[in-house]
């Protein structure tokens, strides 16, 4: 196992030595490659979303968030699981509607509406964020998520899928 | 790569070690280099190189793999149908199972040729059938898993034949189902005899087997 000085042949022993190593090197690769693919192939598969009808734009009151739980169907490897989510959709002042998750961005717990303070609290750590999503406190570090919306004869549609 | 090495081997002192596993002289009647008959003697280890890929393989599939009727044959389809590497993976698992069964009977027949299983061997010649049986467990066991028909009535089959030995065999039969019938029992159990106790029992006795062969060296031909 010690190398061999700089000038030294080629002895038998050390190109065997050699040999195996490739040979092992190899086969490391080729079962390697493979196995970490299939470890990780799940990861790799893109979700597929749908547009969700989820609140009625007439009865939106504008700086009110609503807030709405959505359910859909997922691939859950061969099956397909129900997953279900909840989202604040919000009307603002100049008409235009956003939906932004629940989820917290510090560490994913569910944010809830406070009404007299105006803001989103995050029960966990103290995070609040103001009606646009807008960190104002605590320790998340980016805004609620927005969610695709769209209105089609005043219904709000949704997608799962960040805008 | 070397400095790694050197680093641990100043503190752990590997080197004899090493030298005792992988580094020592292989008499000229076993080296395929000096005698090209000598290639017999490379299928022991040839078992264990599957033997490796068989626990690598197997360990991967437990990945997706459910044990419970209404999973099994989904899980299988989904590894071998939609899972990247899926076929492969599971081929080589599947095609190993075969090859080990193969090289584990020309290990065995070596050793009778080469008389290697006479004293003072004898001790690693029953070892060596343990493994043996090991080894048909793992299929046994293993063959049941994909929950399709042919596992279904493979397995059925093997349990009636348990089931006519003379006194104890419907007792052995019912143990082995867990129950009169083939379905949820047999599968957990068969699934774990396959991936716990079998493999438990395969690492003990393998360890037996090189300690033996290492510490009695490799017997002469006739
Ligand atoms: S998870 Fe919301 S503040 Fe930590």
């Amino acid at each position: 196992m010690e190398l061999p000085e700089a000038n030294e042949t080629l002895s038998r022993r050390r190109f065997f030595v050699n040999g195996i190593k490739v040979v092992a090197g190899l086969l490391g690769l080729g079962l390697g490659i493979p196995l970490v693919g299939f470890f990780i192939a799940p990861a790799l598969k893109k979700e597929q979303h749908d547009w969700i009808a989820i609140a009625d734009l007439n009865l939106m009151n504008a700086g009110e968030p609503a807030k709405v739980t959505y359910q859909y169907t997922r691939r859950d490897g061969w099956k397909t699981a129900e997953t279900r989510k909840t989202a604040f959709v919000v009307k603002h002042a100049d008409g235009k509607i956003t939906a932004l998750t629940n989820k917290c961005t510090h560490l994913g717990c569910g944010v809830e509406w406070n009404a007299s303070s105006k803001q989103f609290t995050c029960p966990c750590h103290g995070g609040v964020f103001d009606i646009q999503g807008n960190v104002t406190a605590g320790p998340p570090p980016k805004p609620l998520t927005r969610l695709m919306v769209k209105v089609e004869v005043n219904k709000i549609f949704i997608k799962d899928a960040q805008q | 790569m070397s400095r790694i090495y050197k680093f641990l081997d100043d503190r752990l002192n590997l080197s004899p070690l090493l030298k005792e596993i992988a580094d020592h002289q292989v008499p000229d009647h076993a080296n395929p280099l000096k005698t090209p008959t000598a290639l017999i003697y490379c299928f022991g280890g040839i078992c264990l190189f599957i033997l490796l890929l068989q626990i690598l393989t197997g360990v991967f599939l437990m990945l997706y793999y459910v044990p419970s009727p209404d999973n099994a044959y989904a899980g299988v389809n989904y590894i071998q149908n939609e899972l990247a590497f899926g076929g492969l993976v599971r081929g080589i698992h599947r095609v190993g199972a075969s090859a080990a069964v193969v090289m584990v009977f020309l290990h065995m027949m070596r050793v009778v040729l080469t008389g290697s299983y006479k004293n003072p061997r004898e001790l690693n010649w029953i070892v060596g059938i343990v493994l043996l049986l090991t080894v048909m467990g793992f299929c046994f066991t293993g063959y049941l898993l994909p929950w399709d028909q042919k596992a279904y009535w493979a397995t059925t089959v093997g349990v009636n034949m348990v089931e006519s030995i003379p006194l104890v065999g419907n007792f052995l039969a019912a143990a082995l189902r867990g129950g009169s019938e083939v379905g949820m029992l047999t599968l957990v159990r068969f699934y774990v005899v396959h991936v716990m106790f079998l493999p438990a029992l395969l690492v003990i006795f393998l360890a037996a087997h090189f300690f033996m062969v290492r510490r009695q060296g490799i017997s002469r031909p006739l």
